[in-house]
């Protein structure tokens, strides 16, 4: 390498890398394409990821809702504490709560369960709420019982402006619809939600716990104040006050960054599939190329150059390529923003902008350079094999991948970096680097397949039938295809096969459990008083209804054997929501039948006075708590010890009713309660939610289908993204086939006029080219739906634990479609071909 | 006259298969500098291997080789291409332009590889001096056999080198090209004091050259 820092041979060397690249650019426009489509994919992910994160960090205080947030939680909170922040800062209080809202029309009226957001008139303390007709929001504040809704409720309820609508046992007037708000971190990202002013809290029953009663009060600093000071000054306030929850504006939007994190990661690594395929196709190119110039190379080496500024030569054409290309997918990944920007601006108010970031760009050239260097080193090593003695002998060889021991270990270590940048810091980097093992033991196995199929087909001796001998040939010579084909062919075809068997699992399983396991309604706030009307008048509906009641509390995880409960779980831990804030629990006589005991007994009926806990075996195990440990729980104010009796397995997914504890009933019964209930109706007969909500106006009814329908609709659009990623992959296995269709081009041309010459018909080379397909193809579908059937088989039942089931259907009308589009290429690229000119051949022009 | 060239007892064996070829056997041979030579001999005596390996392009079996008093045989492959740049120009049969390069960039490419100053002003003066003034922007597609030859002449004779190693240099050439091909190669080797060897069928041609050489069998006969 001495030789190469020179500076005036540098310059020679960057001299002749732009001739070279200038005039040569047309003959590697498949590693252009292929890099081209890989990075501006991984560029638009890493763009889109920013500019999400960005919107969120600079808009983090309106997504709070203020500078800090003092959440109470279900109770009205300490309001001399409150009203003490008043004096130095300004506040905005509001009530969210979950409720019924009903149409008051003649006939056919309909209800929605909704979130409602109570507020005052110094909302939002940030941003604005996107509302129509100008001046609804006003009138909230000024008009008694009127309220804004979302669009959503709007269309589904058929409402028009000013008509009535029922919330509970009120009249409320629709003045307008609320588009967004700035503060979408807590509830209302995806669900239906409506504004009213703060007098409304005075007017409604909603002190159960299926209100999902939530106090808050968002706190905006004073200009020219110092926010650290006021931040401590709040702190020092409520540092004696257990009830309180403070948030802050890089707490806001959290769960959306998570989604974000896991979305990114998964879209970067079917890229970097993406690019490891092309890398494939650029390896094989660059050969091709390399071959082309051979004769030049060999001229270069008779005059004196040293091999290595050749190398250096080739190097540096695809080092300027890359930066080219890196800046050209870069920028024009901003493209990819506006129409992110316009799906997210309807759901979450977002407005996201492109964000030009150095790091991204360094990180999409460096991955570029990786991938590049990693399958370049054998093909520029190989003009270590042009002798310039050749040109005395008019003879060259074609040149083959070069490796030597040096280039393995630096493509393994350089890959080795490739993996890490994609493994370490991602959401879940034990995915990852699942994920690329997966990924090179199919690379592995595809490229043994090619070798068994070339060892098989060379086997056999006896053919007569000549388009099949030719087609054979084709698949067994030296320099075939046959492993690139179906290395990138069958990459793609896996990852798209696999996707394609876990989405339609994914939402098989989903709309199986609507009715086979999951009751048609949830009850919620049904107050101990209420349940024998509420019973009543359900059963009257429906004589063989299937109905489930049950009590609940609400509690709260305090301690854990006497210490703070923070102490046994990270925050990240899944099962960390168990003491996040208040949880509802329950308690019966004998074990839920979907929740078998798996350690310990049911209740100790000799200790009646004393708290007994059944706990999720999960959460248990999550916790690292064992049979006898104490929680001490806080329930309606009074701190009560209970122990743990055992472990129940439960399954949340099932969407009856679970809970993570439950008590002993000799105890818990003596515990001011109420009550939820499911209910599954019989064929033919439906819930009278109007009836119902006319006796029992603050009752909360959930309809199952219609969440799971968001949630399906929610997944559909997610899998059109993965599905649209995928099938760009299979495009780049495409390319590559192309390319390695073409850089057989030569080879295939004369061989074609040879058969020309001896005789053969157009008829006859089409019909070998499609026996040629048709056995690669047989041999990689059946590999790729092994692969695809492990792999979603392991994806659905150890990531998602849903039950798996093969889906045939969607497998061959992928395989069909893909063999079609993949057939129609090879068999456009191979038709320039089919009719060799014989003179400019034989003359070997 | 000092030597320019030595080589001594030098042999060059192949093995394909079983079979061992022995191209080369025994060479001596001494050549002064400024001095002229031709090789002649059938096809298959070895004459190209012999300039192969003066040329530095093929290690030979055993025996030495030295370039200016300086052992080419023990060097390695970028040290004898160090010395192919500077001092060895090498003309083939079948011409080997770099195809998508012009006349001149081919001319220049040895130039700027030697450092001087204005290489395509120096190319550009050394193809008007060989007629091709019209041709400078030309791919070697678009120039005839004889054009292509004398550009690659061009080629190499451009630094000026010590030894010009010719490869049957006029025999993919009519008669016309040939005699203009081989006036320009002898008058520029006397012009600028440079060896020449150089391996042709071609008895005209060989005569030119004040020694000649006969291989037969791969010995000098």
């Amino acid at each position: 390498m001495e030789k190469l820092i020179k500076s005036n041979e540098l310059s020679l060397i960057l001299k002749y890398a732009l001739i070279d690249l200038s005039r040569n650019y047309k003959k590697i426009s498949s590693i252009i394409i292929t890099l081209f489509i890989s990075l501006f994919i991984l560029s638009s992910i890493l763009t889109i990821e920013d500019s999400l994160k960005k919107e969120l960090n600079d808009n983090a205080r309106a997504l709070l809702g203020g500078d800090l947030e003092i959440d109470y939680n279900r109770v009205q909170g300490n309001l001399d504490l409150v009203n003490e922040v008043k004096t130095f800062a300004t506040i905005s209080q509001m009530v969210e709560f979950s409720t019924m809202l009903s149409t008051t029309k003649e006939a056919n009226n309909q209800s929605l369960f909704s979130r409602i957001k109570t507020v005052d008139e110094n909302y939002p303390l940030f941003g604005s709420v996107v509302h129509e007709p100008v001046g609804a929001l006003d009138r909230i504040h000024k008009e008694q019982n009127t309220i804004l809704v979302n669009e959503n409720i709007f269309k589904t309820l058929k409402l028009e402006i000013n008509e009535k609508i029922k919330v509970q046992d009120q009249l409320f007037t629709v003045v307008g619809i609320v588009k967004t708000v700035p503060d979408v971190s807590g509830f209302v990202a995806f669900g239906d939600f409506a504004l009213a002013g703060k007098q409304t809290l005075e007017l409604l029953k909603l002190n159960n716990l299926g209100s999902f009663l939530n106090y808050e009060y968002k706190v905006r600093y004073n200009d020219g104040d110092n926010p650290n000071a006021i931040k401590q000054r709040i702190e020092t306030l409520f540092q004696d006050d257990e009830k309180v929850i403070l948030r802050y504006p890089e707490n806001s939007a959290s769960g959306l960054k998570r989604v974000i994190n896991n979305f990114s990661q998964f879209l970067s690594l079917v890229s970097i599939s993406a690019m490891l395929i092309a890398g494939i196709g650029i390896a094989n190119t660059l050969l091709s190329f390399i071959n082309q110039n051979n004769m030049s190379i060999a001229v270069r080496k008779a005059v004196g150059f040293f091999s290595l500024n050749i190398k250096a030569i080739y190097y540096l054409q695809l080092f300027i390529l890359l930066f080219l290309i890196t800046s050209a997918a870069y920028g024009l990944s901003f493209l990819i923003i506006p129409i992110v920007d316009g799906y997210l601006s309807q759901g979450l108010g977002l407005n996201i902008k492109p964000i030009i970031s150095i790091v991204n760009f360094i990180k999409v050239f460096l991955v570029g350079l990786l991938v590049l260097i990693i399958f370049t080193i054998p093909t520029v090593s190989a003009i270590d094999q042009v002798k310039a003695s050749n040109l005395f002998r008019n003879v060259f060889q074609n040149l083959q991948f070069y490796y030597s021991k040096k280039s393995v270990v630096l493509s393994l270590f350089l890959l080795s970096i490739l993996i890490l940048l994609f493994t370490i810091g991602s959401a879940r980097p034990i995915y990852s680097l699942g994920y690329f093992i997966a990924f090179f033991a199919c690379l592995i196995v595809f490229f043994l397949l090619s070798k068994l199929i070339i060892y098989f087909f060379r086997s056999l001796k006896k053919i007569s039938n000549i388009p099949l001998k030719v087609s054979i040939k084709n698949i067994t010579q030296t320099k075939s295809i046959t492993p690139i084909t179906i290395m990138s062919l069958g990459l793609g075809v896996t990852l798209l096969l696999t996707l394609a068997l876990v989405g339609t699992n994914f939402k098989r399983e989903i709309a199986k459990s609507i009715p086979e396991i999951a009751p048609d309604y949830f009850f919620l706030g049904i107050q101990k008083d209420d349940k024998k009307i509420f019973e009543e008048n359900i059963l009257s509906m429906d004589d063989n209804l299937n109905l489930e009641t049950v009590p609940i509390i609400s509690s709260a995880i305090t301690k854990i054997n006497g210490v703070d409960p923070t102490t046994y779980i990270n925050s990240n831990n899944d099962s960390y929501w168990v003491i996040r804030s208040e949880r509802r629990s329950s308690w019966m006589d004998v074990a839920p039948k979907d929740n078998p005991i798996i350690k310990g007994e049911w209740w100790d009926l000799t200790k009646p006075d004393e708290l007994q806990i059944s706990l999720d075996a999960k959460v248990a195990e999550d916790f690292n708590v064992q049979l006898g440990d104490i929680f001490t729980l806080n329930i309606y104010g009074r701190e009560i010890e209970g122990k743990i009796v055992n472990f129940r397995a439960v399954n949340y997914r099932d969407l009856s009713i679970n809970f993570a504890m439950l008590f002993n009933p000799q105890f818990a019964n003596n515990i001011p309660h109420e009550y939820l209930a499911t209910a599954k109706f019989s064929a033919g007969k439906s819930l009278d939610e109007t009836k119902m909500l006319d006796v029992l106006p603050s009752l909360s009814i959930i309809k199952i289908a219609d969440y799971l329908s968001k949630v399906t609709a929610v997944l559909d659009k997610v899998f059109i993204a993965v599905t649209f990623i995928s099938a760009i992959t299979i495009l780049i296995g495409l390319i590559v086939i192309s390319s390695a269709i073409m850089v057989q081009g030569k080879v295939k041309e004369f061989q074609n006029l040879v058969f020309k010459i001896l005789g053969f018909s157009k008829k006859e080379i089409i019909y070998s080219s499609l026996i040629e397909f048709i056995i690669i193809f047989a041999s990689v579908i059946l590999i790729a739906i092994l692969f695809a059937t492990i792999g979603s088989q392991f994806i659905i039942e150890n990531i998602f634990e849903l039950n798996w089931q093969f889906d045939l259907k969607i497998l061959v009308y992928l395989g069909l479609g893909i063999g079609s589009v993949t057939l129609l290429l090879i068999m456009l690229t191979n038709l320039k071909y089919l009719n060799p000119k014989v003179y400019p051949l034989i003359r070997n022009q | 006259m000092s030597t320019l060239l030595r080589l001594k007892n030098v042999n060059l064996k192949y093995q394909t298969g079983k079979d061992l070829i022995k191209v080369l056997q025994g060479i001596d041979l001494t050549t002064k500098r400024k001095e002229t030579i031709s090789i002649v001999g059938e096809s298959g005596s070895g004459k190209t291997s012999l300039i192969m390996l003066i040329a530095g392009l093929e290690k030979a079996t055993s025996g030495k080789i030295f370039f200016k008093d300086q052992e080419i045989s023990k060097l390695n492959e970028d040290e004898v291409a160090e010395i192919r740049r500077k001092d060895i120009g090498i003309i083939f049969q079948s011409f080997y332009l770099i195809p998508n390069y012009t006349a001149v960039e081919n001319v220049a490419l040895t130039l700027e590889l030697n450092k001087f100053k204005n290489p395509e002003q120096k190319a550009k003066n050394l193809l008007d001096r060989f007629g091709l003034k019209h041709r400078f922007n030309n791919l070697p597609s678009q120039l005839s056999g004889g054009e292509q030859q004398r550009v690659a002449i061009a080629r190499a004779i451009a630094m000026k080198p010590e030894l010009i190693l010719a490869d049957e240099p006029t025999g993919n050439l009519d008669s016309e090209n040939s005699t203009m091909i081989a006036d320009i190669l002898f008058n520029f080797a006397k012009e600028e004091g440079s060896s020449l060897i150089i391996v042709t069928h071609d008895s005209k041609l060989a005569n030119k050259a004040k020694r000649k050489i006969k291989i037969k069998d791969g010995k000098i006969d």
